[in-house]
């Protein structure tokens, strides 16, 4: 999984590891826009250009085995790459499909992403991601899912 | 206006349910769409997810440690195979092996060559093609990951 720094195009390999102790002291709110802290003891990960500390974006989620489903509680990327001005591109779509392969590999052909943004940014998601719809939730499921892994694996 | 906001949509998502009845409707809704999707899904998509879940599964267990002993390689193998053929005999027939050589491998009777592991590299290479990338190293990896493991684990009982 890669990501592209904006002005240069130049494409850089990431890891999307666990989040630790250590690092909620470094999540401020200013940074990345939540109380991060509140979602100690969640499952949480960071994405991180590889062989670099510096985290360009969080998401935690909550496994739902009943439903064969996997929530995102909470997403976001650092603030410098927010916006028109952002520094790395695919920084939130490469933390969607790794929940996607944790919710692929937990449930196979039942699996299921799903969150719940505020409409004016839902339409954003349906669009690029091809989420489906269901009152105020969006979800990925097969085949849509499968699609999303494949198109950023293959950015290798 | 519209195209602004869309550029800034991604910054953030918070999708935490407030109440319990929030959550609980959602759930109900949501999987009764889901329900009615999934009698849509195709035979060729269903495959395609459980040949992704199955690379998953042999990625995370290259990535964590293992400490149980099981035959992973094995039942890797059953899977792969059971997913994509109704009948082992046709796998065996298409990768030129005999049906009993291939059972011996599955109910490890016995070791798989590594022309074996070849021809289940290269099948696998082919079959993964339109679903996602397959390391061609992948097999390879959890065969040896899981033999190096029981000598290690013989040696350190024979040192005791």
């Amino acid at each position: 999984m890669n990501i592209v720094h904006v002005s240069t195009g130049t494409i850089f390999q990431v890891d999307i590891l666990p989040v630790d102790e250590l690092d909620f002291k470094l999540l401020t709110k200013a940074r990345y826009f939540f109380s991060w802290n509140k979602e100690k003891g969640e499952e949480v990960y960071k994405l991180v250009i590889k062989g670099q500390k510096d985290i360009l974006g969080l998401v935690s989620i909550e496994r739902i085995p009943s439903e064969w489903r996997i929530h995102i509680r909470l997403l976001t990327v650092s603030k410098e790459n927010k916006g028109s001005a952002k520094v790395y591109d695919k920084i939130a779509g490469n933390l969607i499909t790794h929940v996607a392969k944790i919710a692929v590999e937990e449930f196979g052909e039942k699996a299921c992403v799903s969150l719940r943004p505020k409409n004016a940014i839902a339409n954003h998601y349906i669009k690029k991601y091809k989420m489906n719809r269901t009152g105020m939730t969006l979800s990925l499921e097969v085949p849509e899912i499968l699609n999303l892994i494949k198109l950023y694996d293959e950015d290798e | 206006m519209n195209k602004n906001k869309n550029v800034d949509a991604e910054f953030g998502v918070d999708s935490r349910y407030k109440t319990k009845k929030e959550r609980d409707a959602d759930s109900v809704a949501l999987m009764q769409s889901r329900l009615d999707r999934m009698k849509n899904l195709s035979e060729e998509d269903i495959l395609r997810a459980k040949l992704l879940q199955l690379k998953l599964k042999m990625e995370k267990y290259l990535m964590e440690p293992v400490y149980d002993n099981k035959h992973h390689f094995t039942q890797f193998l059953v899977t792969y195979v059971d997913t994509i053929y109704s009948k082992r005999s046709d796998f065996a027939k298409d990768i030129n092996v005999t049906a009993n050589f291939l059972s011996k491998v599955i109910n490890s009777h016995r070791e798989p060559k590594e022309e074996f592991i070849l021809k289940l590299m290269i099948h696998s290479e082919k079959v993964f093609k339109t679903i996602s990338e397959f390391h061609n190293t992948v097999w390879y990896q959890v065969y040896y990951r899981e033999k190096l493991r029981k000598r290690c684990r013989v040696k350190i009982n024979g040192d005791l």
